[in-house]
């Protein structure tokens, strides 16, 4: 059974890579990055490979990811087997006002799915029958979950005027900072924790704070 | 009255050879506040005199953003968030984020949370799906049985009040364990529930299969196949009432449900009847796993012993610099996951349920999606309802057990 699964799984393996998709795995988590165009011949392939169940369609909005210089939006297929749950992940980047072809056609599942990326992220899905916003009322403008609309929060304020604003507070928390006080977590360089846990060099856990995803330290 | 196909748009549809008579769809506005929809959920019916032609759902009146507002709180934080999505499987809802996250953090949690997790996670799928019985039976029509079921319902949100301290909105788990073990009263508190509710499931039959407008309401009605189905991205309970035995408790098992035995119920029939009957069936396996999870705990630590993620306990902030510091940074911060993407899918009460975490390094998430089941469930009303009396439509609704909370997110 398990090796008869293994094989069909190499099959849509290998039919994916034909297309030209890029292969990503991180934590048995599979993903094949296929471009726009060919989304609707790659999941055809995975239907046909038994992934019949699209549980998924989501965007990504890369704005403020530390370090990213791809496209700014990534669309992420969630596909799975019904008969051993294997699940891959077709991913399709997109920029701001590219389109992508609709999946509507392979999966009925895909019409909520794409008109929520469309109402969340102002991605176009070309041949969707009815692209309207799904969540977000009609008289709101922009897209809720870019990265770029704001929360519209207020200011928390004290005594004596003084306030808290809560982006300034939380930029400190966010990846492409150091974090408050650069700590990443684990115990500090040559104190042995009672747990036993392992030590790990954070580098110079200095006040500079710095580009989190250009550490590539052994905590990533 | 032979106007089939003939759009769903309430426009004058004129009749051949029908001389002065012209027939139109009357298209009929269900909601958004109506006692049949459990929460705001609309629908733009159009209507053939009795049968429905189109059925479209307007939903989104209940959004409220939880995604993005997670990705502006850290990690912890977002345990008050989670189970505010599906307020009546609320512990589903936080076991599917803290699996996630643990999963990106490798943490390892102790075997007593885990137990105490899946006892929590089942009792409050059986709470989940009593008021389902409770609201579904009322929609057809069947008044009684929303008192019986409710009255189990409270000695369940009684035993979760005593752990959590509410009654809704629980965010008892955290990332690595749980908030606090449980008190001493706990187990003897679901001992008693576990003898007292079997006897109450079998006085529910006289409710459900015996009782006669029920079985007519529903049996043969809103059939769906298992093409259909699985096309319409249909998960949970009414999946498995097309014949699909997917359940991720069972096929892909998470939190030691893999040493549980349990069955997972399925029916080929696919209409109204079986998809309140699977629900029925799993209120006893869900019993079962309780049951042999109670067997199975023993006294143990309940978080992950890791100072990355969890808390020092109070008595070493005393003694330990070490513990106060971490105190500190987990209290100002909260911990940092390595960069990456991972998704977890669990069984809630309604489908699968899974949170998509994307990690920027830092002590929030830069991206959170929930992939809710009653959201894509409800696609599945179009090909149910369609064709069908618009009397029906009612039960159909009812059957998917939407939790508008979870639909609008």
């Amino acid at each position: 059974m398990t090796t008869e699964n293994a094989a069909v799984n190499h099959d849509v393996h290998a039919k994916l890579l034909e297309l030209g998709a890029r292969y990503g795995e991180f934590k048995g988590m599979e993903s094949y990055t296929v471009s726009s165009a060919l989304i609707n011949e790659a999941l055809r392939k995975a239907r046909a490979a038994g992934f019949e169940m699209l549980s998924d369609i989501m965007g990504i909005d890369w704005l403020h990811y530390p370090g990213h210089t791809g496209k700014r939006f990534t669309v992420v297929y969630n596909v799975y087997r019904l008969d051993d749950v294997r699940r891959i992940f077709l991913r399709v980047e997109v920029d701001e006002g590219e389109k992508i072809p609709t999946v509507t056609g392979i999966f009925r599942a895909a019409n909520f799915m794409e008109r929520e990326v469309f109402d969340m992220f102002g991605v176009q899905f070309e041949g969707h029958p009815d692209l309207r916003k799904l969540l977000t009322p009609e008289d709101l403008d922009g897209h809720p979950h870019r990265k770029d609309f704001p929360i519209g929060e207020s200011p928390t304020l004290f005594n004596d005027g003084r306030f808290l604003d809560p982006p300034t507070f939380r930029a400190g928390l966010v990846g492409r900072d150091g974090g408050l006080t650069g700590w990443k977590g684990g115990a500090r360089k040559g104190v042995r924790s009672e747990q036993g846990l392992e030590l790990v060099d954070h580098g110079t856990t200095g006040q500079q704070g710095g580009f989190a995803g250009n550490e590539g330290g052994g905590d990533r | 009255m032979s106007v089939k196909n003939a759009g769903t748009s309430a426009q004058t549809v004129a009749v051949e050879n029908r001389g002065a008579f012209e027939t139109h769809h009357m298209r009929v506005n269900v909601g958004p506040q109506h006692p049949s929809t459990h929460g705001v959920l609309r629908l733009v019916v159009d209507l053939d005199g009795e049968r429905i032609v189109a059925i479209k759902p307007q939903i989104g009146y209940l959004h409220t953003g939880f995604e993005k507002t997670m990705e502006n709180r850290t990690y912890q934080q977002c345990v008050t968030y989670s189970n505010r999505m599906d307020y009546l499987h609320g512990f589903g809802h936080d076991l599917a984020y803290v699996l996630a996250v643990e999963k990106l953090m490798d943490a390892q949690v102790p075997e007593r949370a885990q137990r105490i997790r899946v006892i929590l996670t089942e009792l409050n799928r059986i709470a989940s799906h009593l008021l389902f019985f409770g609201t579904g039976l009322l929609d057809i029509g069947a008044l009684t049985p929303y008192f019986y079921t409710n009255r189990e319902r409270e000695k369940i949100l009684e035993i979760f009040e005593m752990v959590s301290g509410v009654r809704m909105n629980y965010g008892y788990f955290r990332v690595g364990g749980l908030y606090r073990d449980v008190p001493d009263e706990f187990e003897a508190a679901v001992r008693e529930f576990l003898e007292y509710f079997p006897p109450m499931i079998k006085q529910y039959d006289a409710a459900f299969m015996g009782n006669k407008i029920f079985v007519d309401r529903t049996k043969g009605v809103g059939v769906l196949t298992r093409e259909q189905a699985i096309d319409y991205g249909l998960t949970g309970p009414s999946l498995r009432a097309s014949g699909v035995p997917l359940d991720f408790r069972k096929a892909q098992p998470y939190s030691g449900y893999e040493e549980y035995e349990f069955d997972v119920p399925t029916s080929p029939d696919g209409d109204t009847y079986s998809r309140f009957m699977m629900r029925y069936y799993e209120l006893t396996e869900s019993l079962r796993i309780i049951e042999q999870a109670l067997d199975k705990l023993k006294p143990g630590p309940v978080k992950d012993p890791d100072r990355r993620i969890s808390l020092p306990p109070r008595s070493e902030l005393e003694t330990s610099m070490e513990a106060v510091i971490f105190h500190f940074k987990l209290v100002t911060e909260g911990f940092h996951p390595p960069l990456g993407e991972v998704y977890v899918p669990t069984e809630s009460a309604r489908g699968e349920l899974g949170y998509y975490i994307v990690s920027d390094g830092g002590s929030m998430p830069y991206r959170v999606k929930v992939r809710v089941p009653s959201l894509i469930n409800l696609q599945s009303l179009e090909p149910s309802c369609i064709g069908g009396l618009f009397a029906d439509m009612v039960a159909n609704i009812a059957s998917l057990d939407p939790v508008m909370g979870d639909v609008d997110k």
